[in-house]
C-alpha cells in the first residue's frame, strides 16, 4: 500500500469513527437574538473600515448576524456544486483509490448544508442567492478534475480559517459555535484529502500539459481566488443589516488596506500551499 | 432608474474595463461576450452585481435562461425592459 493509499484508508476510518446524526445533534435554540455576536467581528468583512466603526455595538452585531447568514449561504452553495462534482467523480475510471472517501465526503458534505440552511431558514427566513455560474469548454487530459479539486481546496480552505476560530470565539450564539465547529471538524479530514489529491494529481499531470494549460490553470484559481472573496462582501447582507448604499460600501470595502490585510492573512496558507508546488505561477493580487 | 443609453453606456464601459481583452471601439451592443471570451465565468458575478445595482432588483440566476448575457443587447432586454413595461 503506498503513502497515498493509506492516507486515503485513513481518513475513511476517521469518518466512519466521527459519524454522527445530523438531526439529533445539534439543539437549535426556537430564535437568535440579532443583538448578539453570530459572527467573530474581526472577521466582519467591514472589519476595520469606517463602515463599521461608524456603528453602535448593536448595528455591528446585527450585521454580524447578516454576515453569518451570507457566510453560511456561501458554503450551502459551495457545497452543492461540490457534491454535484464528486457525484460525477464517484467510481470514475481512475479514481478506484478515492471513490471509498468520496463516500464519506459525500455524506458530510450533505450533513454540513443541513447545518447551514437549518440556520439560515430557521432564523432569517432565506438563504442569499449564488452567483456564480461555470461555462463549459475544452479541457486537456486531467485539467476539469485538477481545477474542479484546485477551485475545492481554495473554497475550504478560506472557509475553513472562519470555522476554526469561530468555534473558539465564546463571543457567539452556542449554535453558532457549534455549527462551525462541527464544520471544522470534518473539513480537517477534506483539507487533508483535498491538499493529498491535489499534490498528487499536479504531479500525475504537470508533465503531460503545455506551459500554456498551466499558465491557464494558475491564471483561473488566481481569479477563482479573487472571485470567492468578492462573494464576502454582500450588498445583500449589507442592506438588511441596514447599511446605506450597500453596493457603494462593497465596492469601497474591497479596496480598502483593512481588508486587503484581512484577506491576504486568510488566504497566506492556502496560496503558500499552491505555490509552493508550483500550481500558482504567481502571487494572487487580493 | 438611468435611460436606455446610460445603461448601454454603462454596460459598455462595465465590459471593457473588467475584460482587457477588447477596446471601446470593438464593443458594439451585438458583440458576443460570453461566446468571443470578453467576459469569463468568475466575471459573470460581478455583471451580477452589477445589474443587481443598476435595476434596483435581486436577480436568481436559477431563474435565468441560458443566453441572457450573449450581448448588451440581450442584457437590456432580459433586464432592464420588462421593469419598463
Amino acid at each position: 500500500m503506498n503513502t497515498f493509499e493509506a492516507s486515503v484508508e485513513k481518513l475513511c476510518s476517521a469518518s466512519i469513527k466521527d459519524y454522527i446524526n445530523p438531526y439529533s445533534y445539534l439543539e437549535w435554540p426556537e430564535k437568535i437574538d440579532t443583538e448578539q455576536w453570530s459572527t467573530t467581528p474581526e472577521l466582519i468583512s467591514l472589519y476595520g473600515t469606517p463602515f463599521y466603526d461608524g456603528l453602535s455595538t448593536a448595528e455591528q452585531q446585527r450585521l454580524s448576524f447578516y454576515e453569518a447568514i451570507n457566510f453560511f449561504s456561501l458554503n450551502i452553495h459551495g457545497e452543492k456544486s461540490l457534491i454535484e462534482g464528486l457525484a460525477q467523480r464517484l467510481y470514475r475510471k481512475g479514481n478506484d483509490l478515492v471513490s471509498p472517501y468520496i463516500h464519506h465526503f459525500l455524506d458530510e458534505e450533505n450533513k454540513h448544508m443541513i447545518y447551514f440552511g437549518g440556520f439560515c431558514v430557521r432564523y432569517a427566513g432565506k438563504v442569499y442567492p449564488d452567483r456564480k455560474m461555470v461555462f463549459t469548454r475544452e479541457y486537456e487530459p486531467g485539467e476539469d478534475d485538477f481545477m474542479f479539486f484546485g477551485k475545492v481546496l481554495i473554497f475550504e480552505e478560506i472557509v475553513d480559517v472562519y470555522n476554526k476560530r469561530m468555534a473558539k470565539d465564546e463571543r457567539l450564539a452556542p449554535i453558532v459555535r457549534q455549527i462551525n465547529f462541527l464544520h471544522h471538524r470534518d473539513e480537517s479530514r477534506h483539507l487533508a484529502f483535498g491538499r493529498l489529491l491535489v499534490k498528487n494529481m499536479y504531479e500525475r499531470y504537470s508533465d503531460v500539459w503545455s506551459m500554456d494549460t498551466r499558465e491557464r490553470i494558475s491564471e483561473y484559481l488566481k481569479n477563482y481566488l479573487q472571485a470567492t472573496w468578492k462573494e464576502y462582501y454582500n450588498p445583500a447582507a449589507y442592506k438588511d443589516a441596514g447599511l446605506k448604499d450597500a453596493f457603494d460600501v462593497q465596492e469601497q470595502a474591497l479596496q480598502m488596506q483593512a481588508t486587503r490585510k484581512h484577506r491576504a492573512e486568510v488566504s497566506a496558507g492556502c496560496i503558500r500551499f499552491l505555490t509552493e508546488n508550483g500550481i500558482l505561477l504567481e502571487q494572487p493580487q487580493l | 432608474m438611468k435611460t436606455e443609453s446610460e445603461i448601454r453606456q454603462t454596460l459598455r464601459e462595465w465590459i471593457v474595463r473588467t475584460s482587457g481583452k477588447i477596446r471601446a471601439e470593438e464593443l458594439d451592443d451585438d458583440t458576443p461576450i460570453i461566446e468571443r471570451r470578453i467576459i469569463s465565468s468568475l466575471q459573470l458575478t460581478d455583471l451580477i452585481l452589477m445589474l443587481e445595482r443598476l435595476s434596483d432588483s435581486p436577480i436568481d440566476i436559477e431563474m435565468l435562461k441560458p443566453g441572457v448575457f450573449r450581448d448588451i443587447n440581450t442584457i437590456y432586454r432580459n433586464f432592464f425592459e420588462p421593469a419598463r413595461a
